[in-house]
């Protein structure tokens, strides 16, 4: 019998065989093409997704400059402080949690708490720690010799100049993302692209730092410069601030300085302002006062507090339209000459109110200004006149003056949050309605609403020559490293008044300043030109009952050449005798005369100013009396000579002080005699002359700050030192003074 | 009786030997250094991160493949006739490593291992082997009678149903169904009628409807096909080891991420070089690489079976192919539960998961078709 298989053992092998390497290997292939080529992009997508870990790689905010390089805004790197509790072992958890809690201040039971979750590899402990904490956090590390806390990079807003143009440049918010103002606005240009490390981990989360890594390098933001100035930005503020406080100004001021030519915003400042450092923090003393009476946490407090930071953070220079009042009358002179309906010999007589269709227009001067020349009509800010030019104008043609000024649409500033007045002003029905109700109304600036921005771009193409520019803030873009990607060209919108005109209303302005409503704003040396206003809050009157004001000055330097144009307004300040003329003026005044020198527009003084000016005192300690005397007479000084010595032992006032023309000097020849001192006299409210002569007969000096005290309407308004204080004689005392007889 | 006889012919043992199959010796050779490779690779993270020796794995595997290999010629050598002799022996202390397996504390809730201290080792696959030695001396025995039941059914139940209860026990169900399995295929080509296979079906669906009674059973079998269709009922527990072994898989595309380029054996495939190693390769390898190795398998399977069918005698040639069979099942049940295929079980892959004494036997097996390929030259009996 044969022992090897036999045939049909045979087959059913080569069966079992083909079974095997044909069906089953068959299928298995089959499936394995479905897992890996067909069918496999989601199981491969799910891998990857647990196998990858991306972390993100801040990258820097580009840096905003002002317009000479000054940074205002910059991003420095910071740490974030990381636990590993699965590297922490149970008698670590003490000492790292008193570190940390030493280090950064942070709750030692929290620490604890967080080392306890073992499986966990990240734990953010704090944010955005600076770099010397940071090596604090590290030496720590490094001397418990543990794995488990570690830094993590992260970048942090700066704002070297705290408060200044912070409603302007705005803040980050979380993630380092603009939040507010020019942060928000170029948010794609300052951002710069995150980079990403994506590396693989293993299934505990831990790094594979051999494999799969890739770094995509975080990319710089780019930078802007801006064409705001710091200094001036810096002198507006001050002087706006000041005013705020000094008129205890209700509802905040705006103030904006622009290149009459060009449309650049060399300042724009919002007073009260905050601090983008920590822009939930309330800048306003007053508000965070009053929030800290009520009960932390409450409905009352939240709401007061969220309200509060949401105001301070408005630029109201671009979102608060308001009622420009007389400030809007050099647009609708400048229309009246543009259109040739008045000439500069028309006359106007005002009898201290109007009539229009059975409304009463009052004028401010209630008995009236009388006859004037359209030129006096200005000056005055007369409003019975300026009804009158308007109606000349009619309507149609005053509606189309809005529209080419641009007052009823945003300016297009690169700024977030521009207030679209479009609804806030008079329709062409309304203006063109029988009547002329409206028409009187807006004639002199009331019953519609602009931004201080539409009304600053509108009074510089009156006086430019006549073109109306886009205003910008953002003069280059430059890349990281500090290559200029694009610069801004200023945008000339269109023509809306001739050159003879803007020459005409060139003038007009500087006769304001010198002889009429405007005269607070003058500076000695230099051509002023501007126009005062005061209106009324009429929504606010209907609304409440309440009656209050809002006072505003637009100036204008040089007025033969209109270089910048600088408006503020104050929101509600309290005052008895509350003009624009008495309190916006003498604020642009004293900006322009920091401002114009720093710009390098020198003052040219006149003969006149030059009579009028202030002596600089010399060194006499030291000469015999009478040379002391006749050094001084030179100078148009006179000298009081004290005591019984032969040589000038001491001076008042010193060496280097300003004193008026015919002032006197102080020379002391022995010692006692300097021990006698005078008491000094109270001028405030008293007019320039007698002022001057009270404090000359006390024997001392005034030096004479504001208008000019020879003025009719000047009055003094302070004075320093202060009445009853004892002085040596000589004593130089500062009086201010203001033309409070006018407004508009 | 065998051996004597020819012991008897006088004529030198050497004279006798013809040359071993040298195609099934090469691809034995190809696939367990591709194999050795691939476990090293699959390996080396696991074994680092819990052993702090990234060789841990591959040291003792390679220790045991080395001997391994010297067994495997040895045993080529040696006349498989000599075999016989030992199936008193063999289904002795298979019975009794069954049973004592059973005392052996509990891994995982099973008791499969048996630890010697130096050596631990699973009795199912020496089981295995035995059933392949015992069916083959039956059937070369009872060739004749193969269709009657009490020569062609009775004797390998009486092996069989022991050693099946005896798994059952553990409870080791992959190894019952592989035993199972090759018992059956060897009945089957040994000649055994397709009747009796009747009311062993029979049997099979008795058990299955007492199973269904049970509720507990199909709670259990139940929930397990559950998991099986759809891993993501529970992703990070009965789940997971499928749902990571899927990934792997489609992650390697159709040309891999290349040798040593595997994620998934970061920590997230349980044990990469046990019995999933193969998803490991399918990443690594891709689709063209793990298709050449199935066919490398194919291969050694189609070389099997040919020496099965050359063989001298039908006791070598049911060895071979038993063996033969061993083989080819656990590699195509493995990637079938890695691919999803089939329910997770527990079946490695021959020459690629880590496993010292399993490689060890497992080459030596490897000897024994080699030593029944070396006689096939002779002239038949």
């Amino acid at each position: 019998m044969a022992r090897d298989p036999g045939k049909k053992m045979r087959c059913r092998m080569i069966f079992v065989m083909l079974v095997m390497t044909v069906f089953c290997m068959g299928v298995l292939i089959y499936q394995l093409s479905v897992l890996q080529i067909t069918d496999g992009q989601k199981y491969q997508q799910q891998a990857a997704a647990q196998q990858m870990r991306s972390v993100t790689i801040n990258a820097d905010r580009g840096t905003i400059y002002d317009r000479n390089g000054k940074p205002l805004a910059t991003s420095a790197t910071v740490w974030n402080v990381i636990l590993v509790p699965a590297y922490i072992e149970d008698d670590e958890v003490e000492d790292i949690a008193n570190g940390l809690a030493e280090i950064l201040g942070v709750d030692k039971e929290e620490v604890v708490k967080r080392c306890a979750n073992e499986k966990r590899y990240y734990e953010l402990i704090k944010t955005k720690v600076e770099e010397e904490t940071a090596q604090a956090v590290l030496a720590l590390a490094e001397r418990l010799n543990t794995r488990g806390i570690t830094l993590e990079e992260d970048t942090k807003r700066y704002y070297p100049y705290g408060d200044l143009a912070a409603q302007v440049l705005g803040f980050t918010g979380s993630e380092n993302k603009g939040a507010y103002g020019l942060e928000a606005y170029y948010e794609e240009v300052l951002a710069g692209t995150p980079g990403r490390k994506v590396s693989a981990q293993n299934a505990m989360g831990t790094d594979l730092d051999f494999q799969y890594k890739e770094l995509y390098e975080a990319k710089k933001g780019n930078s802007l410069v801006l064409t705001i100035d710091e200094t001036v930005q810096h002198y507006l503020e001050k002087h706006l601030e000041t005013a705020v406080i000094e008129h205890n100004v209700k509802n905040g001021a705006a103030g904006i300085i622009m290149n009459a030519n060009t449309g650049e915003v060399l300042a724009m400042a919002t007073a009260p302002d905050f601090d983008p450092n920590n822009p939930l923090a309330l800048g306003d003393p007053k508000k965070q006062a009053q929030l800290e009476t009520m009960e932390k946490g409450s409905e009352e407090y939240n709401n007061f507090l969220r309200q509060a930071q949401y105001d301070q953070w408005r630029n109201k220079v671009i979102s608060d339209p308001y009622e420009p009042g007389s400030v809007f009358k050099i647009v609708t002179a400048a229309t009246a000459l543009e259109n040739g309906v008045v000439s500069m010999y028309d006359t106007f007589e005002c009898t201290g109110s109007t009539v229009v269709s059975g409304n009463r227009f009052g004028c401010w001067k209630a008995a009236g200004h009388g006859v004037q020349t359209f030129t006096q009509a200005i000056e005055n800010s007369c409003n019975p006149a300026f009804i009158a030019i308007g109606a000349r104008i009619g309507g149609a043609d005053f509606y189309e003056a809005f529209e080419r000024y641009g007052l009823a649409e945003p300016t297009g500033i690169d700024l977030p949050g521009e207030a679209d007045n479009a609804g806030l002003v008079q329709s062409y029905n309304n203006l063109t309605k029988e009547g002329g109700v409206e028409l009187a109304s807006t004639s002199f600036g009331q019953t519609f609403k602009v931004s201080a921005l539409q009304l600053c771009s509108a009074v510089c193409a009156s006086v430019n020559g006549g073109t109306l520019y886009q205003p910008y803030v953002v003069k280059q873009v430059l890349d990281p490293e500090g290559n200029v990607l694009s610069t801004t060209r200023p945008v000339a919108k269109r023509q809306v008044v001739s050159e003879e005109t803007s020459e005409t209303v060139q003038y007009l302005t500087e006769m304001v300043v010198k002889e009429g409503s405007g005269r607070n704003a003058a500076i000695p040396g230099y051509r002023i030109g501007g126009k005062t206003g005061t209106s009324e809050k009429i929504d606010l009157l209907i609304q409440t009952g309440r009656n209050e004001n809002i006072l505003s000055f637009a100036g204008i330097a040089p007025a033969d050449d209109p270089q910048i144009v600088c408006l503020i307004m104050l929101d509600e300040p309290t005052l008895e005798n509350a003009f624009g003329s008495t309190i916006a003026a003498p604020v642009v005044g004293a900006v322009l005369s920091e401002v114009l020198p720093y710009l390098g527009i020198d003052p040219e003084y006149t003969d006149e100013e030059m009579a009028n000016m202030d002596i600089t005192v010399g060194n006499y300690v030291g000469m015999v009396p009478h040379d002391a005397q006749s050094a001084l007479t030179q100078k148009t000084l006179k000298a009081r000579i004290v005591g019984d010595g032969g040589t000038v032992v001491a001076q008042v006032p010193s060496q280097g002080e300003d004193i008026p023309r015919g002032g006197t000097v102080v020379l002391y020849t022995d010692q006692t005699s300097q021990q006698d001192l005078v008491v000094v006299p109270g001028v405030v409210g008293l007019g320039g002359a007698e002022a001057n002569r009270t404090i000359v007969n006390a024997g001392l000096n005034i030096r004479i700050k504001g208008v000019d005290s020879e003025l009719p309407g000047a009055v003094a308004v302070r004075q320093s030192p202060a009445e009853g204080e004892s002085v040596p004689p000589g004593t130089i005392i500062t009086v201010d003074f203001l033309d409070l007889t006018t407004d508009g | 009786m065998f051996g004597r006889k020819i012991k008897n012919d006088g004529q030198p043992i050497k004279a006798e030997r013809g040359t071993v199959d040298y195609s099934f010796l090469v691809l034995v050779l190809i696939i367990l250094t591709i194999g050795l490779v691939m476990m090293f690779s699959a390996s080396y993270a696991y074994a680092y991160y819990y052993f702090d020796n990234s060789f841990h794995f591959i040291t003792r595997q390679l220790f045991f493949a080395v001997i391994g290999v010297a067994a495997m010629l040895v045993v080529s050598f040696a006349d498989y006739h000599w075999l016989r002799k030992f199936i008193p022996v063999l289904l002795a202390a298979t019975f009794v490593l069954l049973v004592v397996v059973l005392f052996m504390p509990e891994i995982n809730y099973v008791h499969r291992w048996i630890n010697l201290g130096f050596i631990t080792f699973q009795p199912s696959e020496i089981a295995k082997f035995t059933i392949v030695l015992t069916y083959a001396h039956l059937i070369s025995v009872n060739y004749s009678k193969m269709k009657t039941f009490k020569y062609g059914i009775l004797p390998f139940g009486v092996v069989l149903g022991p050693i099946v209860m005896l798994l059952v026990l553990e409870p080791h169900l992959s190894a019952t169904v592989l035993i199972c399995a090759i018992g059956f295929i060897m009945m089957y080509v040994g000649g055994t009628s397709l009747k009796w296979f009747v009311p062993v079906g029979i049997v099979v669906l008795a058990f299955l409807a007492y199973a269904a009674t049970n509720e507990e059973i199909i709670a259990y079998a139940s929930t397990r096909l559950a998991y099986w269709r759809d891993p993501f009922l529970d992703p990070q527990g009965a789940g997971y080891q499928t749902i990571q072994s899927l990934y792997a898989i489609s992650s390697g595309g159709l040309l891999g991420l290349g040798i040593g380029q595997s994620r998934q054996k970061y920590l997230y495939l349980p044990e990469p070089q046990n019995d999933f190693v193969f998803a490991v390769v399918c990443e690594e390898l891709g689709f063209v690489g793990a298709v050449f190795i199935i066919l490398l398998f194919a291969l050694l399977i189609w070389r099997g079976f040919a020496i099965a069918l050359k063989a001298r005698d039908r006791f070598g040639s049911m060895l071979a192919m038993g063996l033969t069979i061993q083989v080819g099942l656990q590699v195509i049940l493995n990637i079938a539960v890695v691919t999803k295929i089939l329910p997770n079980t527990g079946i490695s892959m021959p020459f690629f998961s880590y496993g010292g004494t399993a490689l060890l036997m497992l080459l030596a097996q490897m000897g024994v078709i080699l030593s029944v390929s070396r006689q096939s030259s002779l002239p038949k009996e």
